[in-house]
C-alpha cells in the first residue's frame, strides 16, 4: 500500500507536485495518468525518497521507504531516467544491487529469465536498445521479490510482444496480492491494464476513480446518424441534455440520448436513415477533456487532438 | 528475445530470514560495482605502469652529482606520483560522479534510500584497493629502480632508515588523495567538472599560493594534499617539507572533511 499524504514539490518558483493525497491498494493494478509534465515522475521518486518532498509525506506499508530495513522487499521501482552504468554487463548490473540485500545470484539469474534478457546477460548494458533497457530495469525492480511495484512509463520503447508481456505481467503481479502503481501519458494503455486510476495534471489530482467509473463518467458515447434530412432530424431530436454537432453535411454527432430513440423517433417521422452508429466515448477523448486545462504544453496537446 | 510470461513467485529461500541492508553487504555490492567497469582496470593499470615506467626511465638515466643528487631516495624512484595522482584521482571521481553522469546514483540510492553506507563503502573500497596497489607497484618499483642506483651516490636499500615508511606513507597518501578525490566527484556530480577541479585546487592552486611572498602561506603550502603527499614520500627529513605525521593528518583531514561535506550533502540533496 502507497499513501502520498499533501505531496508537495516546488523547484524555485515552479510547483511541479501541489498538494497530492492518494492511497494505491495491494491486489489491483492502479494507473497512475497524466500529461507529460504533469509531475507523475517527480511523485514517484518523492514515494521512493529520492526527492524530498517541499510539504508532505509518502509512506510505503506503515513507513517511510528510506526507513524500511530491506527495502528491496518493500518495493521494486523502475525509473523513467535511464538508471544504469552503461559499461557493465546487465548482470553485473543486477548482481551489484543484489549484494546490497544478500539476494542470491540464483535471483538474479531467475529475474533475468524472467525478463527474456537470459542471453543478452553478460553484454553490455551500452548495445541495449530501448526495450533491452525497459527489460532490464523491470528486472532490477522485480529482484527483491517486492510486495510493491513502482513502474514509470513501463512501456515506452517496447515492442506490441513488449506490451503485452508487461500487461500480462502487471495483472499477475497484482493477482499475487502486490501493489502494482504504473504511470503512462497514455489512457488507452491504462484501460487494458488498470483497475484503478489516478489521474493529475500541472501536479494536482484530477481524479481518483476506477476505469470503469471513470467510462462511464466520462459520458454515455455519441452516435453518429447519416440522413438526407439532417435538419429536421436535428430538430425533432433536440431536447434538455441532448447535444447535436453537425459533421459533414447530412452527418450528425448526437450526444446525450441512445441509438434506440433515434431509429424510432426517425421511423415515427418517416425519415431514411443511411447510418446509425453509436460509439463508446473514446477514452483518450475523455482524458484529454479532464486534463486540457491542466496540460503544460497546451498548444502541442490540443494541436495533436485537433 | 524470447518472451517469458511466467509468474514471478516469492522465493522461499533461507535468506528471506534476513535480508536487511547491512554495511558488510553494501561493501560488497561497492566492490562489485568497482571491479566490472573497465575504467578502474585502465586507470589501475595506468597507475602500476606509470609508477615502474618513470621510476625506471628516471634511474636508468641518473648520474651521481647531477641536478638530482639532493633529492631523496625514494621521491626520486616515485616520481610517477606526478602522474598517479591523476590516475587514482581520476578513478575516486568516477567511483561518485561516474555514477551520476550515467544515471546508476538513481539505482544505487533507490536500493540504498539512506544513502550514506553506499558513500562509505565506496570511499572504504577505493581507499583499500588503492592503497594495496599503489603499496605492492611501490615494494616493486624500489628494488627495480635501486638496480641502476647501486655504484651512485642515490644508492639506497629497503633497509634503511625511512624507506619502508615512505614507500608505505605514499601510499597511504595517495589512497586519501583518492578518497579526496571521491568526495568532490560526488559533490560535483560530473566527472569533467570533478577532474578540473581536482586539477585546479589540488595541483595548481598550491604552486599558485607558493608564489605568494608570505611566510604563511609556506605554512599552509606544506600541508596542502599534493604536498603533504610529497613529503610522505621522503625517508629523510627534508627543510622546507612537513614532518611524515602532520602530513598523514594534513591528508586524512583533507579526506575526511570532503567526504564529511559529501555526505551531508548527498544526504540533502535531491538526486
Amino acid at each position: 500500500m502507497i499513501t502520498a499524504q499533501q505531496l508537495t514539490k516546488r523547484y524555485g518558483n515552479r510547483t511541479a507536485v501541489s498538494d497530492l493525497s492518494f492511497t494505491v491498494r495491494p491486489g489491483t493494478v492502479t494507473g497512475f495518468l497524466g500529461p507529460n509534465g504533469a509531475g507523475k515522475s517527480t511523485t514517484m521518486r518523492m514515494i521512493l525518497g529520492l526527492d524530498s518532498p517541499t510539504r508532505g509525506r509518502a509512506t510505503i506499508g506503515d513507513r517511510a521507504y528510506a526507513a524500511h530495513p530491506a527495502p528491496l522487499r518493500e518495493v521494486g521501482a523502475l525509473l523513467e531516467a535511464r538508471s544504469v552504468h552503461p559499461g557493465r554487463t546487465a548482470y553485473h548490473h543486477l548482481m551489484t544491487l543484489a549484494h546490497t540485500h544478500g539476494i542470491p545470484r540464483s535471483r538474479v539469474e531467475h529475474v533475468l529469465d524472467l525478463t527474456g534478457l537470459t542471453d543478452a546477460a553478460h553484454r553490455r548494458i551500452k548495445g541495449f536498445s530501448l526495450g533491452m533497457g525497459q527489460r532490464l530495469g523491470i528486472a532490477a525492480a522485480l529482484l527483491g521479490d517486492p510486495a510493491t511495484v513502482i513502474l514509470d512509463e513501463p512501456v515506452n520503447g517496447l515492442d506490441p510482444e513488449g506490451v503485452l508481456w508487461i500487461r500480462t505481467l502487471l495483472k499477475s503481479l497484482a493477482a499475487q496480492g502486490r501493489t502494482v502503481f504504473v504511470s503512462s501519458h497514455l489512457m488507452s494503455e491504462m484501460a487494458l491494464t488498470a483497475e484503478h486510476l489516478v489521474i493529475i495534471g500541472r501536479g494536482r489530482l484530477l481524479a481518483d476513480t476506477t476505469v470503469a467509473d471513470f467510462i462511464r463518467e466520462s459520458g454515455a458515447g455519441t452516435v453518429k446518424v447519416v440522413t438526407p434530412e439532417a435538419t429536421t432530424l436535428a430538430g425533432l431530436l433536440s431536447g434538455p441534455g441532448v447535444d447535436i454537432t453537425r459533421d459533414t453535411p447530412g452527418t450528425l454527432l448526437i450526444h446525450g440520448t441512445d441509438a434506440e430513440h433515434i431509429g424510432r423517433t426517425a421511423a415515427t417521422h418517416g425519415i431514411p436513415l443511411f447510418e446509425l452508429t453509436p460509439s463508446a466515448a473514446s477514452l483518450e477523448e475523455a482524458f484529454m477533456e479532464l486534463t486540457r486545462d491542466a496540460v503544460e504544453f497546451a498548444a502541442t496537446v490540443e494541436g495533436a487532438a485537433a | 528475445m524470447t518472451t517469458t510470461a511466467t509468474t514471478p513467485t516469492r522465493p522461499n529461500t533461507a535468506d528471506r530470514t534476513t535480508p536487511d541492508i547491512t554495511p558488510r553487504r553494501v561493501l560488497r555490492s561497492e566492490w562489485h560495482k568497482l571491479w566490472t567497469l573497465r575504467s578502474t582496470w585502465i586507470t589501475l593499470a595506468l597507475t602500476v605502469v606509470l609508477t615502474v615506467g618513470v621510476g625506471v626511465a628516471i634511474t636508468a638515466t641518473y648520474e651521481s652529482g647531477g641536478g638530482d643528487s639532493d633529492m631523496d631516495a625514494v621521491l626520486l624512484v616515485l616520481l610517477g606520483m606526478q602522474f598517479t595522482q591523476i590516475t587514482i584521482g581520476v578513478l575516486g571521481i568516477l567511483v561518485t560522479a561516474g555514477e551520476y553522469s550515467t544515471g546508476m546514483i538513481r539505482s544505487s540510492l533507490t536500493v540504498v534510500p539512506r544513502r550514506l553506507p553506499v558513500l562509505w563503502s565506496k570511499a572504504a573500497v577505493l581507499g583499500a584497493v588503492a592503497f594495496t596497489v599503489v603499496l605492492a607497484t611501490n615494494f616493486v618499483t624500489f628494488p627495480l629502480a635501486q638496480a641502476f642506483l647501486s655504484d651512485t651516490d642515490q644508492s639506497a636499500s629497503l633497509g634503511d632508515p625511512g624507506v619502508v615508511r615512505a614507500l608505505v606513507g605514499n601510499a597511504a597518501g595517495l589512497a586519501l588523495l583518492g578518497v579526496l578525490a571521491l568526495g568532490i566527484g560526488s559533490l560535483i556530480r560530473s566527472v569533467p567538472g570533478s577532474i578540473g577541479v581536482l586539477i585546479g585546487a589540488v595541483m595548481i592552486l598550491p604552486e599558485v599560493l607558493a608564489i605568494l611572498p608570505y611566510e604563511v602561506t609556506d605554512a599552509v603550502v606544506r600541508h596542502l594534499p599534493a604536498q603533504a603527499l610529497m613529503s610522505l614520500t621522503h625517508a629523510q627529513p627534508a627543510p622546507d617539507i612537513a614532518s611524515p605525521g602532520s602530513a598523514l593528518l594534513s591528508l586524512v583531514l583533507w579526506a575526511a572533511a570532503t567526504l564529511a561535506t559529501a555526505a551531508l550533502l548527498l544526504k540533502r540533496r535531491d538526486v
